[in-house]
């Protein structure tokens, strides 16, 4: 009976409309960034490319707008600047993106270790406004750091986007590492406070490397939010880091959107490699900061 | 002043349980003292950082800025503003039809591939890794690509459609008010379903796998066990995702902004978008903030039911057990 055929069918065919739905808006996206605009354009739809070109991701690498313009329209400057923008954008992304990561671990993990060891007065309190403070939208308070930071001139640096991106990766790195250390057996510390051990060496020689795993998915899940994160970006910066650089390609007249289909696989495939490499870690991360 | 008798002896105790205690509670300050210590810079800013912008932002919308960018008392006058602003008005229905959308077609898709996955079969492992990716594509991403998927002239939704004969011609959805609106709720729920799915697949493997086969040899079939069985167990799960999608829905600005910008005309054109205009195009800081008030009390309501439905169900589950 469970392996009637009504069962087969439903299941295979869910799953061949689950692959579909997931993969067919990317494999477009894959495909047209080897593709030339005229064969991405042809009807009938070419399902693999006839004369695969790399073209798209060598204009990327030297910041070339219109590779596959015959030279007339050199004069656009403005459109080339934006394209040699993006190699620099990767960098800049990489480099706040661990920044937010190592203030989040530190700063973040040594308040979810007093949160789950130590009470101290009003410490259940301070921890539900911590968590409170997730619900508060990142669009709503974008003012104040735009008015801040235009007055510190900090507007356009990487660091404007480090102290920002604190506002809601903070709590949540809390959150999942407060939840990491309450499953984490108190036995170990105990036993070497005994035999005479501070609290802050407890917690460096002890508690980091048995909370590795923990530490681990919460800098997999900060780092995925500041790589992709994009509207302080925008409003901060004018387009410091990697996604607005992307999407405001597409404001350009003459960019071709086989070109930014490379730029967009840039963008895409760093965090969907993390995201496959470390599933676990993530899925158990996700699971314990929405359900606990 | 009566001599003590032996039965009177607890006056002893306290002299051994004293320092006992005082030296308890020593430790014990000590200890609080440390965790304030670790605690502090996360709280300092959280406070600086979430807490002072919120406040300052419910303070810009109480106000006006002339254009020497001197700022006086306005009252509720941004708010009242607000209310007889078609744009608004218009913006806040749009928000609200993409909300909906956003969170039906994500919640239901997602736990609909969470039920399959939870199923056994060849491609299981694929499957499950695959429901990732979608979710490890940034917002603004998942705007790009669907924009360009189902784009007029190189799509390859089109192309599909067209070669299978069920179109005649490619069509521009984004071009259409309401296949701009659809269309963002797609490529917004493209990724959130992924998450939902993740969620309840997670939730569904905590099922004690005794439970089904139990409910299956008393005569349970697929419904009944999904309504009184799977259903249940996932309700904490269920809860959480809802809410979580209703504020994603409510703030969405990046998917849209990737895909129409808030066009044609103001067809897409969301609360966030509404408000980054009011910001940073006509640098309105008064109605600007008076829209992220009212994002923000959107989020309060939405989060306090949240805790107030989870706290039920929490506590339905503990009274189960």
């Amino acid at each position: 009976m469970r392996t009637s055929l009504l069962r087969r069918t439903l299941v295979y065919g869910g799953f061949a409309l689950f692959l579909v739905w997931i993969l067919f808006p990317l494999y477009f996206t894959a495909l047209s960034s080897f593709m030339t605009p005229s064969e991405i354009g042809s009807v009938p739809f070419h399902w693999l490319p006839e004369d695969p070109t790399l073209a798209n991701y060598v204009a990327i690498f030297t910041g070339d707008s219109a590779p596959f313009s015959s030279g007339q329209d050199g004069g656009i400057v403005s459109s080339t600047d934006a394209v040699a923008r993006l190699m620099p954008a990767i960098g800049r992304s990489l480099l706040v993106g661990f920044a937010v990561v190592a203030s989040n671990l530190i700063i973040g993990g040594a308040a979810g270790y007093a949160f789950s060891r130590y009470e101290f007065r009003g410490s259940t309190l301070a921890y539900l406004l911590l968590l409170a403070s997730r619900v508060v939208p990142a669009i709503a308070i974008v003012l104040p750091f735009f008015i801040v930071f235009r007055q510190a001139g900090l507007l356009n640096t990487s660091l404007a986007l480090v102290i920002s991106y604190n506002a809601f990766t903070l709590p949540l790195a809390v959150w999942l590492l407060k939840t990491y250390f309450d499953s984490v057996p108190k036995e170990l510390e105990e036993a070497a406070k005994i035999d005479g051990a501070s609290r802050l060496r407890c917690l460096l020689i002890i508690v980091v490397p048995i909370a590795r795993p923990g530490l681990i998915a919460a800098g997999l899940l900060v780092f995925l939010e500041a790589w992709s994160e994009f509207f302080y970006s925008l409003v901060l910066t004018n387009g410091l880091t990697v996604p607005p650089v992307v999407a405001g390609l597409q404001n350009l007249q003459q960019f071709s959107w086989t070109t930014l289909a490379a730029a967009t696989m840039f963008t895409v495939v760093p965090p969907v490699l993390i995201a496959l490499a470390f599933q676990r870690y993530i899925v158990t991360g996700l699971a314990a900061g929405s359900v606990k | 002043m009566s001599a003590p008798t032996i039965g009177q002896a607890p006056p002893a105790a306290p002299r051994t349980g004293r320092p006992a205690t005082r030296r308890r509670s020593v430790q014990g300050r000590a200890d609080a003292r440390f965790g304030l210590l670790l605690a502090t810079p996360a709280l300092l800013l959280v406070l600086g950082l979430v807490a002072w912008p919120a406040l300052r932002t419910t303070l810009y919308s109480l106000q006006r800025v002339n254009l020497a960018g001197e700022e006086s008392w306005a009252g509720l006058a941004n708010f009242r503003t607000l209310l007889t602003d078609e744009q608004f008005l218009g913006s806040l229905t749009t928000t609200v039809l993409y909300a909906v959308g956003f969170l039906l077609v994500s919640t239901l898709l997602g736990l609909a591939f969470a039920l399959l996955l939870n199923e056994t079969f060849h491609g299981q492992w694929l499957a499950r890794s695959l429901l990732i990716v979608p979710w490890a594509c940034p917002w603004v991403m998942c705007g790009i690509i669907w924009k360009w998927f189902v784009d007029g002239e190189v799509g390859a939704l089109n192309g599909a459609l067209y070669q299978l004969g069920v179109i005649d011609s490619y069509a521009a959805p984004l071009s259409d008010n309401t296949g701009a609106l659809v269309v963002a709720v797609l490529a917004g729920a493209w990724r959130q379903a992924s998450f939902t799915g993740l969620l309840i697949l997670a939730g569904l493997q905590t099922i004690p796998r005794e439970l089904p086969e139990a409910a299956m040899v008393d005569g349970a079939n697929i419904w009944q066990r999904f309504r009184h069985l799977t259903l249940p167990w996932l309700r904490p799960v269920i809860v959480v995702v809802v809410i979580i999608n209703t504020i994603f829905g409510f703030m969405q600005f990046d998917t849209v902004w990737a895909l129409t910008q808030g066009g044609p005309g103001d067809a897409t054109s969301v609360l966030s978008i509404y408000l980054y205009q009011q910001l940073f195009v006509y640098t309105n800081t008064g109605l600007g903030s008076a829209t992220a008030v009212v994002l923000g009390v959107i989020a309060l309501v939405l989060g306090f039911v949240f805790v107030k439905l989870l706290y039920r169900s929490t506590a339905i589950a503990e009274g189960v057990e």
